[in-house]
């Protein structure tokens, strides 16, 4: 088929320069015959010529689009003002684009480019003769050229100026373009040792943490890089050591992890710690989904300049620092909580890891948060049985609630606190106060109070917060909802167990038995026992027996209205006897009692119990002064000494006993005042202020928090006010004293009585009817306390023993007056003066008519 | 051929024709058949432009020496 169109062809062509030659119009050839002679020298040169142009162009230079060269045909008609003749070309060229089928033209836009071509030739030959029309890529401007005979006839054939040469420039850009390319190309190979294949797949391998074989980890730079080695230019190899801090950042977080899995054997790593591994592994895995494809990619040769680079899947340098931008960022991420998070564990690691998500930009700050929830997982869950049942899951020791073993009493002050350094910081302070106690409430019911209702109140709080009690309800983000389930649990819990307390153990109840017992409310039956216990008592402590004591005190109690009192109330009420030295008084050593069992005992605990004590002491302590004035009253009954009785005696002696007496009742009603006083003081203003104050308190406590601290309150006002603080240790000193001068003077007043009453007795006595020298001889036997010897004296030594005794008596009295009087204004002088303790009110009863201060003003 | 071909072929060429009529070519019937023909076997339309213009202007120049070689295509 070849031959058969280059025989076509080389015919045709033939009879187109005969046609071309035969055409001119003057032809000087010699054969200008029509018959035409193909072996005429000029038709073969003709031909040879014209195969020669044919040949030398194979290409066309413009794109084979009939429409095209038909349409600019059309508008150069157009322009030259042949519109008619454009439009009839259009016409014709429809017609002819029509034409299809055997027998039509092929191609037909070669058709109409040669039209145009020849008519365009034609008009420049026309319209310039003078301008030779030079055939294109072989006319150049230079005359010097001598191997173009074209050229060179051109130019013997007389001076053609060739200041009009139209230059058609060959448009054939593929050449020069495609030279230019070969030499990059050429330079790229020489500048590279190393192809960009084999770059990019080292890069891959080094962001995996493996050493390539041109890429490898430099310990000295810490990081990997291209070795020194390798003939690269610097622009590949900073490009390179770039990509690679993604394998520096790699290999860190790898190594922490497998650290972690290494340890975790050991117990050193906690729940926490293991999430955190977890959720690392999960991202780092995705990074390898990310460097799989990128490998994949990579197979796929780096088109070089020159051939037709297709935007299909390569991977070159540049596109892998566009695909690493944000696997570096989280990457990035990573290694910086790796860092953080080597050393800590729990909580800790978790409040480190939010400080971390406070982050603004949406990427890292979706990154942290999912990161988050798998890490706080373990915490969450731990808060959440603990708040809900009680359980503290911490193997790891990385929980903020700590626990340590106690005695059950002491379960709810010291068996649980708050470990600041394990609490994460999302969570607040007063949130974590909250769920301490939640859990603590629950512990100590069940382990104290024996009480299994609250697992139902657990279950309710949490169907009012809206979560379950499963397992992994809640997640990091929701701060909120587990701060509506800690105070809804810790709501429900704190009531069942106040609940527990008031209803259960009766915590009211006893705190009242305590206040009436201990504290000595219970008046008519303090009275029976200072009675029965009153002259036991007296004797030295280490001949007390206490179970005389305690049979005594079950008889007080039945005399009394305390045997109405709740029998398991009584129970717990018992003798103590404290440990006394050898000079002690029973009255020194003796106390009472009460039992708190659990779980009472969290709230009277051993130094709850040993403050009651010294209060009851020091209540009994004035209970028995003022009894024994009582008891002094009751001997100084006016009636008992009736002034008709001693009309016998001698007028001097008679004024003694008069004035003796009148200064004892003085001094007797001196005290009393005093002592009443204080005593209404004590147990009004103090006692049952303060024990009102925590009746409120215990109505409005929400947990057994508020009434321990109600509890502490109550106890604390009234060691303050009753003066047995440490601040107040002067005035309890003096107080002591003055107790002690009280009962000294009982003593005195004893003495005294007695001794009128024998003197009464005796002038009785001799008013018996018996002779009058008898009786006034009995008369006058003195009073002195042995009792065998005023029989034998005779009246006058009666008034002179009387004599003798009053004024002894007397002055005794005067001394103890006197001493009184300083000790008390002593008292009252500090009364004022007191900071601590507002003692306005017991100053205000003792010296209600300022006669004290009138007598000597206080300053 | 057959007529239909035939046929087009002619009409073809009186429309190619025409059309370098317009266009002044100065190209006959048969000449242009000549290079329609040379034309649809492949040959650049600018070679043969070319080729009609220098052969047609043999009239005011002598014929080249012949100096290179032809090369058949």
């Amino acid at each position: 088929m070849e031959e058969e169109d280059q025989q076509k062809i080389l015919d045709l062509v033939k009879e187109l320069v005969h046609r071309l030659l035969s055409q001119n119009p003057s032809s000087k050839a010699p054969n200008s015959n029509p018959n035409h002679n193909p072996n005429a020298p000029d038709f073969q040169n003709a031909l040879r010529y014209a195969i020669r142009i044919l040949s030398s162009r194979l290409t066309p230079s413009i794109a084979p689009d009939a429409a095209a060269i038909a349409e600019s045909i059309k508008r150069r008609l157009a322009t030259q003002g042949k519109s008619s003749q454009a439009l009839t070309f259009a016409d014709l060229f429809n017609k002819f684009a029509l034409k299809t089928g055997p027998g039509s033209i092929n191609n037909k836009w070669a058709v109409l480019y040669l039209l145009k071509i020849i008519s365009e030739d034609r008009k420049t030959a026309n319209n310039g003769p003078n301008s030779v029309a030079l055939l294109p890529n072989l006319a150049l401007n230079d005359p010097d050229l001598k191997n173009d005979s074209r050229v060179l006839h051109n130019l013997t054939r007389g001076d053609r100026g060739w200041d009009n040469g139209v230059l058609l420039v060959a448009k054939d850009p593929e050449n020069l373009r495609e030279i230019a390319f070969k030499e990059y190309v050429n330079l790229v190979r020489e500048e590279n040792e190393v192809s960009e294949e084999v770059l990019v797949r080292d890069v891959l391998y080094a962001c995996q943490g493996i050493d390539g074989k041109y890429v490898k980890f430099d310990a000295n730079v810490d990081g990997y890089a291209l070795l020194d080695t390798v003939k690269v230019p610097r622009a590949t190899r900073l490009i390179v050591r770039k990509l690679c801090e993604l394998g520096w950042l790699f290999r860190k977080v790898k190594g922490y992890i497998s650290e972690s899995m290494d340890r975790f054997p050991a117990e050193d790593v906690g729940t926490v710690g293991q999430a955190f591994c977890a959720a690392l592994q999960d991202e780092l895995s995705e990074y390898y989904k990310l460097l799989a494809v990128l490998e994949a990619q990579a197979m796929n040769p780096i088109p070089l300049v020159s051939e037709t680079a297709s935007s299909g899947n390569y991977l070159s340098l540049r596109r892998l620092s566009v695909w690493f931008a944000e696997p570096m960022v989280k990457m990035r991420l990573m290694a910086v909580l790796v860092d953080k998070c080597r050393v800590l564990r729990g909580g800790a690691m978790a409040g480190a890891i939010h400080l971390h998500a406070q982050h603004g930009d949406p990427l890292v700050h979706e990154f942290m948060r999912s990161l988050l929830q798998r890490v706080c997982s373990p915490l969450f869950e731990m808060v959440r049985s603990w708040v809900l049942e009680g359980e503290l899951e911490d193997i790891f020791a990385e929980f903020f609630v700590v626990g340590q073993p106690v005695k059950a009493e002491s379960l709810w002050r010291e068996g649980y606190r708050l470990h600041a350094g394990m609490l994460p910081s999302f969570i607040s302070q007063s949130l974590a106060q909250r769920i301490l106690r939640t859990g603590k409430s629950i512990n100590f019911l069940r382990v104290c109070c024996d009480d299994r209702g609250w697992a139902d109140t657990a279950t309710e709080a949490a169907t009012a917060a809206g979560t379950t009690t499963r397992r992994g309800s809640l997640g990091y983000g929701e701060t909120d909802a587990l701060e509506t389930l800690v105070v809804e649990a810790a709501k429900r819990i704190d009531k069942h167990l106040l609940d527990v307390m008031y209803t259960r153990f009766k915590f009211k109840e006893h705190c009242l038995a305590i206040k009436q017992y201990l504290l000595l409310g219970q008046g008519d039956f303090v009275q029976y026992l200072m009675d029965i216990v009153g002259p036991e008592l007296s004797e030295p402590a280490n001949t007390i027996s206490s179970f005389k004591l305690a049979g005594l005190l079950e008889s007080a109690i039945r005399s009394s209205n305390a045997q109405y009192d709740d029998c398991d109330i009584l129970d717990r009420l018992r003798v103590k006897m404290m440990p006394h030295g050898t000079g002690d008084r029973g009255w020194d050593v003796f106390s009472l009692e009460y039992d708190a069992r659990v779980p009472l005992d969290t709230v009277f605990t051993e130094s709850v119990m040993g403050r009651y004590l010294r209060i009851f002491n020091f209540l009994w302590k004035l209970r028995r002064v003022e009894h024994v004035l009582i008891g002094a009253w009751k001997m100084m009954k006016p009636n008992c000494i009736t002034s008709r009785s001693f009309t016998k005696l001698q007028g001097a002696v008679k004024l003694q006993l008069l004035s003796t007496l009148r200064r004892c009742q003085v001094l007797w009603n001196e005290m009393n005042h005093f002592v009443t006083n204080l005593q209404y003081y004590i147990m009004f203003e103090v006692l049952e202020v303060s024990w009102s104050n925590f009746s409120n308190e215990m109505e409005v406590a929400k947990d057994l928090d508020d009434l321990l601290a109600a509890h502490e309150q109550y106890l604390h006002s009234i060691v303050e006010k009753s003066l047995l603080g440490e601040r107040s240790q002067p005035l309890y000193k003096s107080l002591f004293v003055l107790f002690d001068l009280i009962l000294r003077f009982r003593s005195h007043a004893d003495r005294l009585y007695e001794g009128i009453h024998e003197l009464q007795a005796r002038t009785m006595a001799s008013s018996l009817p018996s002779q009058d020298k008898n009786k006034s001889r009995r008369q006058t036997s003195d009073k002195s306390s042995e009792p065998g010897s005023w029989i034998s004296d005779g009246r006058k030594a009666l008034t002179q023993r009387a004599g003798e005794f009053l004024r002894n008596m007397g002055q005794e009295l005067d001394a103890i007056a006197k001493e009184y009087t300083t000790l008390l204004e002593g008292f009252l002088s500090q009364l004022p003066v007191q900071q601590h303790v507002d003692l306005k009110f017991l100053l205000f009863r003792l010296d209600f008519t300022k006669f004290y201060s009138q007598v000597n003003p206080i300053k | 051929m057959d007529p239909e071909a035939a046929k087009t072929a002619r009409e073809s060429l009186d429309l190619a024709f025409h059309m370098s009529n317009i266009l002044d070519t100065g190209l006959d019937r048969h000449m242009l058949s000549v290079l329609i023909a040379l034309c649809d076997l492949g040959l650049n339309p600018e070679a043969l432009a070319a080729v009609v213009k220098e052969l047609g202007r043999e009239d005011s120049c002598s014929p080249p020496t012949p100096t290179a070689p032809s090369s058949a295509p």
